[in-house]
């Protein structure tokens, strides 16, 4: 499939086997470079070097925000370089749009399917094909589908619906797709974002197509994806590459230390939970994800009053929609949200919030901050209509500019000015700074946080456990979600197992261990050390 | 009723039929493709002026050319601004409409008349005179019209192209497909409809230009896209509808028997009601493409 | 080269204002007149001497308002244009009052009562229907506009005819008329109910917490629900608001415009008012003190438009040409930058002088 394939030096491969690691270099990347106009404080992409071998899965890891979309946007076209060289099996070459990179033999699969919802799967693979315009190619489209399928072993209908499809199906077809223009490299962004429980299906499929020759690039947040799928992996962290390894020379703490950099755990005071009054009650919580299928089936727990409930596992299995249900964001359609023992389901935000909830949102900037809108309005966002930042109707600049300085500097966040420049240009860290003093400043009820860490540098991430620390201390009830598992271990009380809408296991602190949680997590709860309920 | 009336009215409502359907067939291109282009108006008011004047030049033809001409180039600078330039769709097309009105005017002014210029018996397009009435050509172009387009849309891959860019526009970027450049064309081919529509009305249908002849016409099309579902056949359906109601307000306004039971004013009210209905979901269910009036970003 | 916020919007509209203008230019020119003399008798006529500026604040009066409508629900983050439909019921619900002849300072209060309470209650379903089934309020409103408009036609035929002269309205009684501000103009103190009306928005969106919630929908929705802030109440309160000022603008017309203090059938020195507005609300760039200079240009070029046409024989339409241009080009987010751009090929000097 590549032509004349030279073999290397032997090597090892992700499964631990001696394999011949082949010279042919499928596509380079030498010094690439991306930086956005005016917003950013540091390159989007500085200078990177990256290669992928013909029939290695190559992975390539990093927080959100690290810029792994970034530059496999770039590789396959569809963003442009700002600088740097991409060079397909040797040759130099200068894509400028997603046909550049088809005709180079590149196939992006995309973390959000590039896929016309209305239209069927024949439909849009039509969509992308050469030819006249006044053609109709359907049926060789469909034949050519369900030769793919069979090759891959990827089954879908061709004149399925888009919209009437699961995520995963959905996910085979935006593969299927990309394969038709018969590419040699295929790069995969977060491709087990949204099918979690079918990801052994699709890594077995990577697999044989790393086998028949294929580069493949996966690009992946999850270090446990990385060690298990890919031959090689390259660390991403903040626009930097920092360096890549083999995987089955390397392991998780040296994964981790190139991602985050040296973190050395803060030790953490746990004190006993003093109180047995039950803040949050859920029961049998059952609610729809936005793709309309189930996410909640049935979940109940109760924390109580300075207590920490952790929830691991993997993002996708509901942890986001119990978030959503419990802060009023997402309709519950069955069962019970009581909140310091009132009845709180499927009330407004602004209910729930004046019940004494904060909530720490998963997307920083599309929800927990207006970008437009500057560092002392959204301070303020959930407050300003309460005294003393508002008399009756009006707003009280004076006050909220006070406080705001004492919410900035108490949580250390780097702001330009408080009314003028718009919350857009702070960094990811910054903002989650703001947002943090923004929901604790007073110490709520409850608090419902999720990945609040996510991004943030090595000192950030110790305040931000402290703070939750110190939260619990003073009686806080806090849902904790999180994927990280060193963070749930340190910080919980208890720790709750989601997978697939359901809690599967539940550990008390001491019995979780990273063994037993990471175990539970992997099997879905089928086989664990732990007790239920 | 007798026969006569029945077929007169007939005859009236397919002639009134004929800009709302050509319009309204236009610009479902143009929302299929994202564009949403509140200035048909003001493209309907220019291109009777234009064409009208095409035709005194150089006769009925070159004046329904000159009209779909003067269409096509409005379309390709509102679809310019709205594409390549990310302009606000609503706030250009409002700018359009603005101008063709002070356009017109100031035309009809500078050409002497007191805001009525009428188009010569001569320089109109001939009709076939039929027992009941004349019946125009265009009669048949705007029933044929939205069936090609129909096919166009839904069963060519540029069709295809052309829904995917107004759904979900990354996904075609993606496909490789030129989401400012297409969107451009559809906007522009769909503006040159109306512009055909501007021409008949002052070459064929009422044979004048006034500095209101469009007289709402263009948000009736917008109206009648709406009421379609971005299907060029029920484009036709409901330019009928429309088209009858547009003539039976005027009918209405002269029958003092049925003035005194309604007035013509809530004929007149009928298609923009019926539409509000039709958006409310009371009835039907109006689907527009998830993209339209979003300009398109790429880095 | 970054230009602090406030000069950036200026800037922009300064650009698109020379691009109409030099539209209008130019077709003067193509049509054998003058552009020098047209133009110099245009802003003689907008601003020359009292008389003109009278008139020209005259015709800011209800354009003020009308912009405040569709500032408003930009503002909100909704497009809403349905302020025609709501000050022609306005002006009407104004009239109406005085069919029946109440002593005076009842009549005046009670027709800008009852005109700001048909433009609010017009403006209802379009909110209601977008409150609770997500209905695009640019379709619902423009059908509203032209259901209200042939129900005006109704009424003023029909209804509120004037029995001596059909072709009108009953005229409003003198009761109810604002009185003259300059005599011999147009221009009556309806101009301060313009501008307090402008005020209070500003302060409406700028210093109140309705305000900010307002703003912080029309930023970002999903943030605002997460803030607590209810969106179908913002959707109320934005249409309701903007129903009002419309209907504040029906009623400063019929009640603020010698000599007839009524509405001529086919509503021509109404119509268009609203999408007028909206033109002006983008000039000011949605901002009520942007849109008080905003408006007091336009009505000057609609003022100075007569003089144009008596001086240079420019027929006075020209002015809605260049308005429509402007309007056109301020609907496109980058402009400044755009010229910027142009300037680094090299287009010649008089641009980079408008620039700085």
């Amino acid at each position: 499939m590549s032509g004349n394939e030279t073999k290397g030096p032997s090597t090892l491969n992700h499964k631990n086997e001696q394999v011949q690691e082949s010279d042919d270099i499928l596509l380079a990347g030498k010094d690439l470079c991306k930086g956005f106009p005016g917003v950013w404080q540091h390159l989007i992409l500085d200078h990177i070097d990256i290669d992928l071998r013909a029939g290695e899965i190559h992975t390539l890891l990093g927080e959100n925000g690290a810029g792994k979309t970034v530059i496999a946007n770039c590789l396959s076209g569809f963003y442009s370089l700002t600088e740097g060289q991409i060079y397909v099996k040797g040759q130099p070459v200068t894509l400028k749009s997603p046909a550049d990179g088809i005709r180079h033999g590149i196939g992006m699969v995309h973390q959000e399917l590039a896929l016309v919802k209305p239209f069927t799967i024949a439909q849009n693979i039509a969509l992308g094909l050469p030819g006249s315009d006044f053609s109709f190619p359907l049926p060789e489209v469909e034949a050519k589908v369900h030769e793919l399928s069979e090759t891959y072993k990827l089954s879908i209908d061709p004149l399925a619906k888009v919209e009437d499809l699961s995520a995963g199906e959905q996910q085979r077809a935006e593969i299927i797709k990309v394969l038709y223009h018969n590419p040699e490299i295929l790069i995969l962004d977060e491709p087990t974002s949204l099918i979690s429980a079918d990801a052994d299906r699709l890594f077995e499929v990577l697999e044989n197509m790393a086998k028949l020759g294929y580069g493949i690039l996966f690009i992946t947040h999850k270090i446990e994806e990385a060690l298990e799928v890919g031959d090689r992996v390259t660390v991403l962290r903040l626009g930097k590459s920092m360096g890549t390894r083999q995987t089955a020379r390397t392991d998780k703490s040296e994964l981790v230390k190139l991602m985050f950099g040296e973190h050395t755990p803060v030790h953490l005071d746990r004190k006993p939970i003093k109180s047995d009054t039950i803040v949050l009650d859920v029961k049998n919580l059952e609610a729809i994800a936005a793709d309309e299928e189930p996410a909640l089936q049935g979940v109940s727990f109760s924390i109580r009053e300075g207590e920490i409930l952790g929830f691991a596992g993997i993002s996708g299995n509901g942890q986001s929609e119990l978030a959503e249900v419990v802060t009023g964001m997402r309709p519950a359609t069955r069962g019970r949200v009581i909140i310091g023992g009132k009845d709180y389901t499927n009330r407004s935000p602004r209910e729930i919030i004046r019940a004494g909830v904060a909530h720490i949102p998963e997307k920083r900037r599309a929800m927990g901050v207006i970008e437009p809108m500057t560092t002392a309005e959204n301070v303020v966002l959930k407050d300003i209509r309460v005294a003393p930042f508002s008399r009756g109707s009006f707003v009280n600049k004076s006050q909220i500019t006070r406080h705001t300085n004492e919410i900035v500097s108490r949580f250390g966040a780097l702001v330009s000015d408080l009314w003028k420049s718009p919350a857009r240009i702070l960094s990811g860290g910054n903002i989650q700074r703001l947002i943090l003093g923004r929901e604790t400043w007073r110490i709520p009820q409850c608090l419902v946080a999720v990945y609040p860490a996510q991004g943030l540098d090595a000192k950030a991430i110790d305040h931000t456990w402290e703070l939750l620390m110190r939260l619990r201390e003073a009686g806080s009830a806090i849902l904790l979600v999180s994927e990280d598992l060193d963070e749930l271990i340190a910080l919980s009380d208890r720790i709750a197992v989601m997978s697939k809408g359901k809690i599967v296991g539940l550990f008390e602190a001491g019995e979780a261990t990273r063994e037993a949680l990471g175990l539970m997590i992997a099997t879905g709860g089928k086989s664990s050390t732990s007790k239920k309920g | 009723m007798n026969l006569d009336y029945a077929a007169g009215i007939l005859l009236g409502s397919l002639h009134a039929m004929v800009p709302i359907t050509l319009t309204a067939s236009g610009e479902v291109i143009g929302e299929s493709a994202g564009l949403f282009n509140i200035g048909l108006e003001g493209i309907i008011l220019v291109s009777a002026m234009t064409g009208a004047l095409g035709a005194e030049a150089a006769g009925p033809a070159v004046g329904l050319m000159v009209g779909l001409g003067t269409g096509f180039v409005i379309g390709l600078i509102f679809g310019g601004v709205c594409t390549y330039f990310k302009g606000v769709q609503l706030v250009a097309g409002v700018g359009i409409n603005l101008f063709a009105a002070g356009l017109v005017a100031f035309w009809l002014i500078h050409l002497g008349v007191p805001g009525h210029h009428a188009v010569a018996a001569e320089h109109q397009l001939a009709n076939i005179a039929t027992p009941f009435g004349d019946f125009s050509p265009m009669i048949l172009v705007a029933v044929a019209l939205p069936v090609f387009l129909y096919v166009l849309l839904f069963r060519t891959k540029l069709g295809l192209k052309i829904r995917a860019v107004g759904e979900n526009p990354q996904a075609a970027d993606v496909a490789g497909i030129k989401i400012h450049l297409l969107r451009l064309l559809a906007t522009a081919a769909g503006a040159s409809l109306a512009g055909l529509a501007g021409a008949y009305i002052s070459v064929d249908w009422l044979g004048s230009v006034t500095k209101e002849v469009s007289a709402g016409r263009g948000f009736i099309a917008l109206a009648t896209v709406v009421f379609s579902g971005l299907n060029p056949l029920l484009v036709l359906l409901g330019g009928f509808i429309f088209g009858f109601f547009d003539n039976l307000a005027v009918w209405v306004a002269t029958m003092p028997t049925i003035k005194k039971f309604i007035p013509w004013q809530f004929i007149a009210m009928a298609p923009y009601a019926v539409t509000l209905l039709v958006v409310a979901g009371v009835i039907g269910r109006a689907k527009f493409p998830a993209a339209i009036g979003i300009p398109y970003e790429r880095e | 080269m970054r230009f602090p916020a406030g000069i950036d919007e200026l800037a922009k509209t300064i650009v698109a204002g020379v691009i109409g203008f030099t539209v209008g230019a130019l077709i003067i020119k193509l049509y054998g007149y003058d552009p020098i003399a047209a133009y110099r008798a245009l802003f003689n006529g907008a601003f020359g001497d009292l008389y003109s500026f009278s008139e020209s604040l005259a015709n800011a009066t209800p354009l003020i308002l009308t912009a405040l409508t569709f500032a408003i629900g930009f503002r909100g983050g909704m497009f809403n244009i349905g302020a025609e439909g709501q000050l022609y019921l306005g002006a009407l619900a104004a009239v109406a009052v005085s069919y029946f002849h109440l002593p005076s300072a009842v009549s005046f209060a009670l027709s800008l009562i009852c005109a700001v309470l048909a433009g609010a209650l017009w403006s209802l379903p379009a909110a209601i229907l977008k409150a609770i089934r997500g209905v695009h309020e640019v379709i619902s409103t423009i059908m509203l506009n032209w259901i209200s408009q042939f129900l005006c036609f109704y009424l003023i035929s029909e209804i509120l005819v004037d029995p001596q002269r059909a072709e009108k309205t009953i005229s409003v009684v003198e009761s109810a008329r604002l009185p003259l501000l300059v005599q011999g103009t147009s221009l009556s103190y309806g101009i301060f109910i313009s501008l307090f009306a402008a005020i209070i928005i500003y302060l409406l969106l700028w210093r109140t917490v309705i305000g900010f919630d307002i703003r912080a929908t029309g930023h970002n929705p999903l943030a605002a629900a997460y803030a607590g802030i209810e969106q179908w109440k913002i959707v109320l309160i934005v249409f309701i608001s903007g129903g009002l000022t419309a209907g504040l603008a029906g009623a400063m017309h019929v009640m603020g415009r010698p000599p007839i203090y009524a509405i001529y059938g086919g509503m021509p020195s109404i119509k268009g008012l609203g999408f007028e507005g909206l033109a002006v609300a983008m000039i000011g760039r949605n901002h009520p003190i942007g849109i008080i200079f905003a408006a007091i240009f336009f009505g000057g070029l609609l003022a100075g438009g007569r003089m144009m046409q008596l001086s240079a024989n420019v027929p006075l339409e020209l002015v809605r040409v260049v308005e429509g241009m402007v309007v056109l080009f301020l609907a496109i987010p980058e402009l400044v930058k755009l010229f910027g751009w142009l300037r680094k090929i090299g287009i010649p000097p008089i641009f980079r002088s408008k620039r700085s």
